[in-house]
């Protein structure tokens, strides 16, 4: 033991009907042993000790919030590259208040991890193997829509098979929409570009899957040369050289130890911007490919993504790009949902045929002068939005009132632009997807593809922020906060007075747009 | 992705909203009295091209491109402590999270603010390999900014969960007794500059240049807590020993 365990537990405790044994590992949060039991299977697991009592010395607030994402992501996802949880326990001690009210993880036990291989053995000849499996787990997490948002040599565990498995998921997050919110830590060798030093809202930083393939590129690279893909001694030279080539001042220059399969691999995984990040389902085959395994099963099922939240879908790259193109006014023909359904269904493969015309109509009426194409922009807007009041009937009643659908919209009196009459200082705190502000007010034109997904996040941030008591049809008041502002209609405790008649308009549209029967 | 923030000596424009020049590791600005600065200064007394502000990750240098002048670099927080940048000298390295650069001109003195938002703190529990998942956040705890962040969290950590944060002036009350040149405007500035710090998020209402950002004490409050930045041991830096500086 080279550095003291977070949470000290003597051997020979028992906790259920288990006793713990050897130390295993200790990390930033938690410690593990290994736990035994006399009776019952399996006769071993992993004990994951969390101090999350309220007489440890190290109480710590955050800490329940990693606890409840591990506990979490395990009750909801059991995939074969996922370490398994058996159970939960609360410590009830009150002779040790260090342990008292500690949660415990009872998880599948591994043999070791992949950190301790590595410096056991570098660039071990099973590298290429054990990289499939771990891009295989990522998949399984990223069809699941999670993100890991943690992933390094030491959270990747070796079972005794030697076959890896990704574990600790403190910091996992199921997506909504195109980003999940994590807590804001972060390991710094295998933390993106652009969320080193990102900034942090209310419920932590946003980040999108292609945060985990960042991550994997840096970790394909250290398993096959025992380098680290950015130059530098020290993480904060690497996190420098990492800022550097985010900005274009420097080239990637990958070890020329490198097989040209993986070098082009980690390339893709290491681009400089998000968007041009290689996604996992590619990125899967290639590595598979290279690593010379046979492709993993894969199973796709007809049934809408998210079953357990059937109003709401992922806005996923797909989409988006067929979304751009229906603005454009080449319509849309295909969008092929997939999904992972765990260890039950093998459903055939489905692919859902829509035409850009009748896109959505079950939340939005079709024939009521709705443009055929911005359908698909304003259904996936509103389902990138977990806000119930915002809906498809909500942005377009909008869009009409705003501008009657005219993207090309031009207002300089007004200081308002395009479909949505955006405001250039105020779209630019909406038009990125990661919400983050641009770093310039933006210049219009704003064609419908920025305009009406930046104003699904805008409404999606007043939704929460309108007080609950509110009088009226809660759209209507988003509606007038689009308008105003939030707390305006907050304070004037409804529309306010100036935006009545805009605010009639909008409730006229959406009772035209939304579909008999919703409300 | 910028790691280093100049203010310019404010002109009669921006007397309200200083500007702030934001540089990431690796980028440049120059200033002095020429056209071609970033950053003009126009005084008889300062050289045309004046110095040269280099970030180099959480740290920044200072070339002094003048003739004859020495350049100091104070830190406004270390009671006195600076560092001397003589003519010619070039990417002087300066280790300070806030410094002033002070140009001597023909009898004035000016003054160029830079901050290094982004500097390392060892946590308690971290280590500096940089393989253990650490939080986003490094706060220096001898810093007022520190002192003033353990005042608005105060309410909330001695037990009252909702307690809106206090007021501007109740912070300036609870910690001029070791500070005694606390003001409201230097309180409101370590506000700020925490916000940037701490990289919360603007909101919308950021985009005017009118009303101040609605909340930034309460959003400051809230994920210092949330994150464990500031903890009820903590709270001695508004009474201990030395005040703020422990």
């Amino acid at each position: 033991m080279t550095e003291p365990y977070a949470v000290p537990v003597p051997r020979g405790y028992r906790i259920g009907g288990w006793e713990v044994r050897e130390p295993i590992a200790t990390g930033a949060f938690g410690s593990v042993y290994e736990g035994r039991r006399r009776d019952g299977q399996p006769a071993t697991a992993a004990l994951k000790f969390l101090p999350t009592g309220t007489g440890t010395p190290r109480q710590l607030t955050h800490l329940r919030e990693l606890v409840e994402r591990e506990v979490e992501l395990y009750r909801r996802l059991e995939r074969p590259r996922l370490i398994r949880m058996y159970d939960t326990l609360v410590v009830d001690d009150p002779e040790r208040p260090e342990l008292d009210g500690a949660t415990v993880l009872v998880l599948e036990q591994a043999q070791t991890s992949l950190s301790a291989l590595l410096a056991a053995r570098p660039r071990p000849p099973s590298g290429p193997v054990l990289l499939a499996q771990i891009c295989e787990g990522l998949a399984q997490l990223h069809r699941a829509h999670w993100v890991h948002g943690d992933l390094k040599p030491a959270n990747v565990l070796l079972m005794e098979d030697g076959s890896a498995r990704l574990a600790d998921f403190n910091m996992a997050a199921e997506l909504e929409g195109t980003h999940a919110y994590t807590p804001a830590f972060s390991t710094p060798d295998y933390t993106p570009p652009e969320l080193l030093w990102a900034e942090i809202g209310e419920r932590g930083r946003r980040i999108r899957p292609s945060a985990d393939v960042w991550a994997f590129g840096v970790l394909a690279h250290l398993v096959l040369t025992d380098t680290f893909p950015l130059p530098g001694g020290t993480p904060s030279a690497r996190r420098d050289a990492a800022a550097a080539y985010a900005r274009g001042t420097d080239d990637l220059r990958l070890s020329p130890e490198l097989p040209d399969d993986w070098r082009e691999i980690i390339r893709d995984c290491l681009t400089r911007t998000h968007a041009e990040r290689v996604t996992v389902e590619p990125l899967l085959r290639r590595v598979e490919t290279a690593a010379g395994t046979a492709r993993s099963p894969r199973r796709v099922l007809a049934r809408p993504l998210l079953a357990h939240r059937p109003r709401r879908r992922t806005l996923t790259a797909a989409v988006l790009a067929a979304a751009a193109s229906a603005a454009l006014g080449y319509g849309i023909s295909t969008l092929s949902a997939d999904d992972d359904t765990g260890d039950r269904g093998q459903g055939p493969s489905a692919t859902a045929t829509v035409s850009s015309a009748t896109y959505g109509a079950a939340e939005l009426r079709t024939g009521k002068g709705v443009p055929a194409a911005y359908r698909v922009l304003i259904v996936e807007s509103a389902h990138d939005c977990a806000q119930q009041d915002v809906t498809p009937a909500l942005i377009a009643a909008m869009l009409k009132a705003e501008s009657d659908f005219d993207p090309d919209l031009s207002d300089p009196a007004n200081d308002e632009y395009g479909i949505a009459r955006w405001t250039p200082r105020v779209l630019r705190f909406w038009m990125n997807a990661d919400g983050t502000p641009a770093d310039t007010v933006p210049e219009p034109p704003f064609p419908p593809a920025e305009s009406i997904p930046a104003m699904g996040r805008y409404l999606c941030w007043i939704a929460p922020r309108l007080d609950t008591g509110l009088p009226g049809d809660r759209r209507v008041l988003i509606a007038a906060a689009y308008r105003t502002s939030y707390s305006k209609v907050n304070d004037a405790g409804g529309v306010p007075e100036k935006y009545g008649a805009y605010a009639a308009r909008v409730a006229r549209y959406l009772k035209e747009y939304t579909p008999p029967g919703r409300t | 992705m910028y790691s280093i923030i100049v203010v310019p000596p404010p002109t009669a424009e921006d007397r309200t909203t200083p500007t702030q020049l934001r540089l990431a590791p690796g980028e440049r600005l120059t200033f002095g009295r020429g056209a071609a600065c970033a950053v003009r200064i126009p005084h008889e007394g300062v050289s045309r091209r004046a110095g040269e502000i280099t970030a180099q990750g959480a740290f920044w240098t200072l070339s002094n491109l003048s003739g004859r002048q020495t350049y100091v670099v104070e830190n406004p927080e270390g009671a006195g402590e600076h560092i001397k940048v003589g003519p010619g000298r070039l990417e002087a390295p300066v280790p300070f999270e806030f410094s002033r650069i002070v140009l001597p001109a023909a009898g004035d003195l000016i003054g160029i603010d830079v901050w290094a938002p982004r500097h390392d703190y060892l946590r308690a529990d971290g280590d500096i390999e940089g393989t253990t998942t650490a939080p986003a956040f490094s706060v220096d705890r001898s810093k007022r900014y520190f002192a003033v962040l353990a005042a608005l969290c105060e309410p909330r950590l001695r037990g009252a969960p909702h307690a809106p944060p206090p007021t501007v002036d109740q912070v300036v009350e609870r910690l001029r007794p070791h500070w005694p040149a606390a003001s409201r405007t230097s309180v409101q500035w370590n506000i700020d500059y925490l916000a940037v710090k701490l990289r919360l998020k603007p909101g919308p209402e950021e985009a005017d240049p009118g009303p101040r950002l609605n909340g930034k004490k309460e959003s400051l409050v809230s994920l210092a807590l949330r994150f464990d930045l500031v903890r009820e041991e903590d709270l001695v830096v508004l009474t201990g020993p030395g005040g703020p500086a422990r």
